[in-house]
């Protein structure tokens, strides 16, 4: 028992130590979305077949919203070193301060996202009236 | 018959892992920094210590169950050289049975989702273990071994050997190898196939060491240059919480077994992952044929252009 316990506490160890070394190498980058061209691949690679049509990307590239011609909407959000992407329904959360655009999806984990979208936010804030069921 | 005290091979294995992450993690910080993310590796080895103690919980209940099954076994098959070759096959056959099943059945990928929910594919990645196989009960697969008459603690042994051979494949640091090893071994190449969430690549190469069995039942897809790999699932989780990251298709099997009509309510369980009884959902095989339609689309297009150029233009009015 106490091998187990002295095998477990080994192994707890090693895995503070690789995650550790892996943030002391700086691994992981600082990712954002640099144009409309990166938000669209983004978001076609989050769904499969979302073509956007219309795009905006917060001012600092952690996230960007998208709309397609079947009037869909999109929320991209950086995550880690990668991108996440997740298609907006009625159980979206969105709150309006002057040029910052806060949504949550209404799903838990995946958490909620303040983009700075400049003179545009009010436009989709709109727009977020419109989202499918 | 004398059973041999055999040693559990990971334990050896694992001074052997932690090195070869951290070589890789030098090798991405000088190539690609973005291949690794610290919270991402924190969870993946999170996950591989929660399986460790998960496997220290039910591992009387596997042992249980394996001799339950040697005892009816159609022959004795010894300790001997060509039993452990043969042995080693045949398990090989049988992870490559439970893999498929695995990613086909919603209730077996509920405990394998965990080993692809990384949107990262390095070494760390390999660690990503379920905890929750003994509940899904995936080691069924490896029982028809005992039933032959391999004995629990061979292929205990083997399966774990196998285990260890699946560690190093998961990496982007190696391109590829000679024509002949890709032919028969499983390798970073192929596996990386098996991780993409591209539509082309969605469930294929299901092999743990031997490539041959994608190769005979039509499963297999050889990696292609021109296409980024994304790795992951469909549906990225968009969390690093553990938690969340081990249980969340359990719940959603739950949720969905809840709230189908009655008649359906099974389907949740054993079709496919993304099966909707009301087709609200997409499936690996519905992403796959519509990426086909978009390519023979795009295929006609191209030839209708190359033929007739002039046709071929948007005409006014």
């Amino acid at each position: 028992m106490i091998a187990v316990i002295a095998k477990l506490g080994v192994s707890l160890l090693s895995i503070l130590a690789l995650a550790w070394f892996a943030k002391l190498l700086n691994l992981g980058g600082d990712l954002r979305i640099r144009d409309e061209d990166h938000a669209r691949a983004l978001a076609q690679e989050a769904v499969f077949g979302f073509v956007a049509t219309d795009i905006v990307i917060d001012r600092a590239g952690m996230g960007a919203l998208l709309k397609d011609a079947q009037g869909r909407q999109m929320l991209l959000r950086r995550h880690g070193a990668a991108f996440v992407g997740r298609l907006l329904d009625r159980r979206l959360e969105a709150r309006l301060d002057q040029n910052f655009l806060t949504i949550g999806t209404g799903e838990k984990t995946f958490g909620s996202i303040t983009l700075n979208l400049g003179d545009a936010a009010q436009y989709w804030a709109a727009g977020l009236r419109h989202v499918p069921a | 018959m004398t059973i041999p005290d055999l040693p559990n091979p990971i334990d050896y294995a694992v001074p052997g892992f932690i090195l070869l992450i951290i070589i890789e993690m030098i090798w991405a910080k000088r190539r690609a920094p973005e291949k690794y993310e610290p919270k991402d590796t924190l969870t993946s080895l999170a996950f591989g210590m929660g399986s460790t103690v998960a496997g220290l919980f039910v591992a009387s209940g596997v042992i249980a169950v394996s001799l339950w099954a040697y005892d009816f076994r159609l022959m004795t098959i010894p300790f001997t050289w060509w039993a452990w070759i043969i042995c080693f096959f045949i398990d090989d056959l049988a992870y490559y049975a439970f893999h498929r099943s695995a990613h086909r059945v919603r209730w077996f990928w509920a405990s394998h989702v965990n080993h692809h929910s990384s949107q990262h594919y390095n070494l760390s990645t390999a660690l990503r273990q379920t905890w929750t196989g003994f509940f899904a009960i995936s080691f069924i697969f490896r029982v028809p071994l005992m039933f032959l008459g391999f004995h629990p603690a061979m292929v205990a042994f083997i399966g774990a050997v196998n285990l260890i051979y699946q560690f190093w494949i998961h990496t982007d640091a190696i391109d590829r190898f000679p024509r002949w090893f890709e032919a028969v071994m499983n390798t970073p190449r192929h596996h990386r196939v098996h991780h993409a969430t591209n539509p082309r690549y969605l469930d294929r190469n299901y092999a743990g060491v031997f490539i041959i069995w994608d190769r005979m039942f039509g499963t297999f897809t050889q990696e292609v240059y021109d296409e980024p790999i994304r790795y992951g699932i469909v549906k990225q989780l968009g969390t690093f919480n553990l938690l969340w990251s081990v249980f969340h298709e359990w719940v959603g099997i739950a949720q969905d077994v809840w709230s189908a009509p009655w008649r359906h309510k099974l389907g949740y369980i054993w079709r496919q992952p993304g099966w909707t009884h009301d087709g609200s959902r997409e499936t690996s095989d519905t992403i796959r044929e519509r990426w086909q339609e978009e390519q023979a689309w795009k295929t006609s297009t191209s030839s209708s252009l190359a033929a007739d150029p002039v046709a071929a233009q948007p005409q006014a009015g």
